[in-house]
């Protein structure tokens, strides 16, 4: 039987918007077109494995980002020849601002990103809270932002999604965009978590996985799973003021 | 922010056009259904020493109840406590706890010149504001419960949550009170408070052998992400289903909580240590055990309620979350595997990202799912590996459906409700009135 590996990186420290669900996401829907998955949790100061398929890292406050900053940099070679050699690396929320240039606090202190991804990030004073939904060349993705964290793309050509409705962290054209890709490395803010809502985006994942190992998948098996996801974003798409009606009181 | 704080000046004739004002447009906005934050902003834009001269004139003072879960609670368990005391107390509404609220529920308490009769104020306040009310209503006791994952959206970070808690309570007058079991709350800097610091705590052991501890937020920011060891002036010795036995000061109380959890056994500890510290001599943990008896479970958090309408039939038991670690250490709590589950989310819990974070070990069957976020729900809880009766989001037509299933064994439900739809469940069973006295 064929095994995929599954990494998902400092889930202590950067996993408090429900990430592990991307690692779920990821393991049920390669378990529903035939491939057997194992996942490794991965801490500071642990190795990820050598076979590595599938890195998730997930979100947390700026003090965990400054907490894992010397690990996660000790690990940029290994991680940029991860993704130039084609692994799938999904990242959310504070991993991905760490995973580009540099990261501005508002406090006037900023953290040097490890480069792997094309982008600059500055906090803005602006929270950005609400249901999202972004066209992808792979389908519309929905989920929920809540950041405030603004992003300066320095390879316009890795912006992968167009704002239809939300914030979005960075400019694109006339408008805003979501999601950056580089070769099969995504990096957004968008929570939800994002790939069980989104099975479509998870196969886009799944797929490169296949084609990165020469692996042959079955049509994937229909689930419940499929059927909650599928209402879910009938009812996040249909939304008439996805903007409205949360509670936010300034401090 | 406030530039200068008001002093308190005393109560007497001068107050009694803004104090009427306030107390008019009270009237009129409660005429319109309306909120009750405008009298309360009124009357200080009139009488800005009006807060701290109702304030001054508690004899056993203010205190502060702050945390991210259990506020209401233990705010609850305070009052009654101390009334159990012989004193009179006075409490702000539940959920009136930001600064307008608070001004409104102690205009409504005044007479026209200022006056307000009550020994002390419990009183519930949101951690965004307790800083700026402490220096207008002097606290003499602040009370910090805990630091929570919750509302990311709101504060950004939980540490900043925590500084909130621990910056407010430098003003504290009289006693500082915070939990030893809290990674940042146990790293008060207690040289850096006014007032001496008391810690309440649950028993090693009995932390230990709960399934997920107590979900208070790691300290992602000191390099130490557990907690700093601190003796607890009120320590849980005991717990039972809703009987807990807890030590305060040397002396142990015997308590029945109003609602099985873990975290209530640790705002009871709370709530006693407060009371100690406030009555000093005076406390009495037969006393208190009483306070405790005749406390009636707060909205939600444990209420039964008739499903069909007969007091003699079958009930339903509400158990509310509001995130992560309050629905955790409910599942925890669970006194066996519920015969027939209710779950409701809407759109009054915004991001339900943190659902993944959950162990749903506890509850391996729901019967109905619902709520506008019925099917984000049922995505989490199927991921979860949690089996589903039915996913209707409508909260009606979910409790026709509940009211359809053949009667419990047990004779009870249990409805796990996020605030909105456990007030919406409410009215539906019937329960009209609105959650604010208690
Ligand atoms: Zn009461």
């Amino acid at each position: 039987m064929t095994q995929v590996t599954i990494a998902q990186l400092y889930p202590a420290e950067l996993g408090v918007t429900g990430d592990r669900g991307n690692v779920r996401a990821i393991e049920r829907r390669l378990a529903a077109r035939g491939v057997e998955t194992t996942t490794v949790l991965v801490a500071p100061g642990e190795r990820l494995p050598d076979a590595l398929d599938v890195l998730v890292i997930g979100n947390g406050p700026l003090s965990a980002l400054r907490g894992v900053h010397a690990d996660l940099t000790a690990r940029k070679d290994r991680l940029d020849a991860f993704v130039s050699d084609g692994g799938v690396l999904f990242s959310v929320g504070g991993s991905a601002e760490l995973l580009g240039e540099r990261l501005d606090a508002p406090d006037g202190e900023s953290l040097d990103g490890i480069g792997v991804l094309p982008y600059r990030v500055a906090r803005v004073s602006a929270r950005r809270v609400g249901y999202i939904i972004v066209d992808t060349p792979d389908g519309p993705v929905v989920g929920f932002e809540d950041h405030a964290s603004e992003w300066t793309l320095i390879d316009a050509a890795s912006a992968y999604g167009t704002v239809r409705d939300g914030h979005g962290s960075f400019t694109r054209g006339e408008g805003r965009g979501e999601f950056v890709r580089v070769g099969n490395a995504f990096s957004s803010n968008v929570q939800g978590p994002v790939l069980p809502l989104n099975p479509a985006l998870t196969d886009v994942l799944v797929d490169a996985v296949a084609e990165r190992r020469g692996l042959t998948l079955s049509p994937a098996r229909a689930s419940d799973l499929d059927e909650y996801a599928d209402a879910a974003r009938t009812k996040i798409l249909m939304r008439p003021t996805r903007d409205k009606g949360f509670k936010t009181i300034q401090v | 922010m406030m530039a200068a704080a008001p002093q308190a000046r005393s109560a007497g004739p001068r107050y009694i056009v803004p104090v009427l004002a306030g107390k008019l447009a009270r009237f009129a906005t409660r005429l319109r259904g309306g909120g009750s934050a405008f009298p309360g902003y009124l009357t200080n834009r009139m009488a800005p020493t009006l807060l701290p001269t109702l304030a001054d004139q508690f004899r056993y003072g203010v205190i502060f109840v702050l945390g991210s879960n259990g506020k209401t609670t233990t705010t609850h368990m305070v009052s009654e406590v101390l009334r159990a005391h012989g004193l009179k107390v006075f409490t702000n509404p539940t959920g009136a706890n930001l600064p307008q609220g608070v001004t409104s529920a102690l205009l409504a308490d005044a007479s026209l010149t200022g006056r307000i009769k009550a020994d002390v104020a419990v009183l519930e306040i949101d951690e965004g504001y307790a800083a700026d009310l402490a220096d207008r209503l002097s606290p003499s006791v602040i009370l910090s419960l805990n630091v929570q994952v919750d509302q990311l959206f709101r504060f950004f970070e939980t540490e900043r949550v925590a500084d909130m808690m621990l910056d407010a309570s430098t003003r504290a007058s009289g006693h500082v009170v915070v939990n030893r079991d809290d990674p940042y709350l146990s790293k008060i800097d207690v040289d850096a408070m006014k007032a001496p610091v008391s810690f309440f705590g649950i028993a090693e052991d009995i932390v230990a052998a709960s399934a997920h501890g107590l979900s208070n937020a790691a300290d992602t920011r000191s390099g130490t992400a557990g907690t700093t060891p601190r003796d607890a002036f009120a320590e849980v010795r005991e717990v039972s289903g809703r009987d807990i036995v807890v030590n305060v000061g040397g002396a142990d109380a015997r308590i029945t909580l109003p609602a099985r959890g873990l975290h209530y056994a640790a705002d009871a500890a709370a709530a006693l240590t407060v009371a100690a510290r406030v009555l000093g001599d005076e406390f009495d943990t037969d006393r208190a055990a009483a306070g405790f008896a005749t406390m009636a479970p707060a909205y939600g958090r444990g209420e039964v309620i008739p499903l069909r309408g007969n007091p003699a039939g079958e009930q339903v038991e509400f158990v509310m979350f509001k995130n992560a670690p309050s629905l955790q250490m409910n599942l925890d709590a669970l006194d066996g595997t519920p015969e027939r589950a209710l779950i409701a989310i809407d759109d009054g819990t915004p991001d339900v990202s943190w659902l993944y974070d959950v162990d749903f070990a506890p509850l391996p069957r729901v019967d109905v799912v619902t709520g506008e976020k019925a099917h984000q729900l049922a995505l989490a809880l199927a991921y979860a590996g949690v089996e589903i009766g039915t996913v209707e989001p409508d909260m009606e037509k979910a409790v026709q459906l509940m009211r359809s299933f053949p009667e419990t064994a047990a004779g009870r439900q249990v409805w796990f409700v996020n605030y909105e739809l456990m007030m919406i469940g409410r009215r539906i069973l019937g329960r009209e009135e609105q959650e604010t006295r208690r």
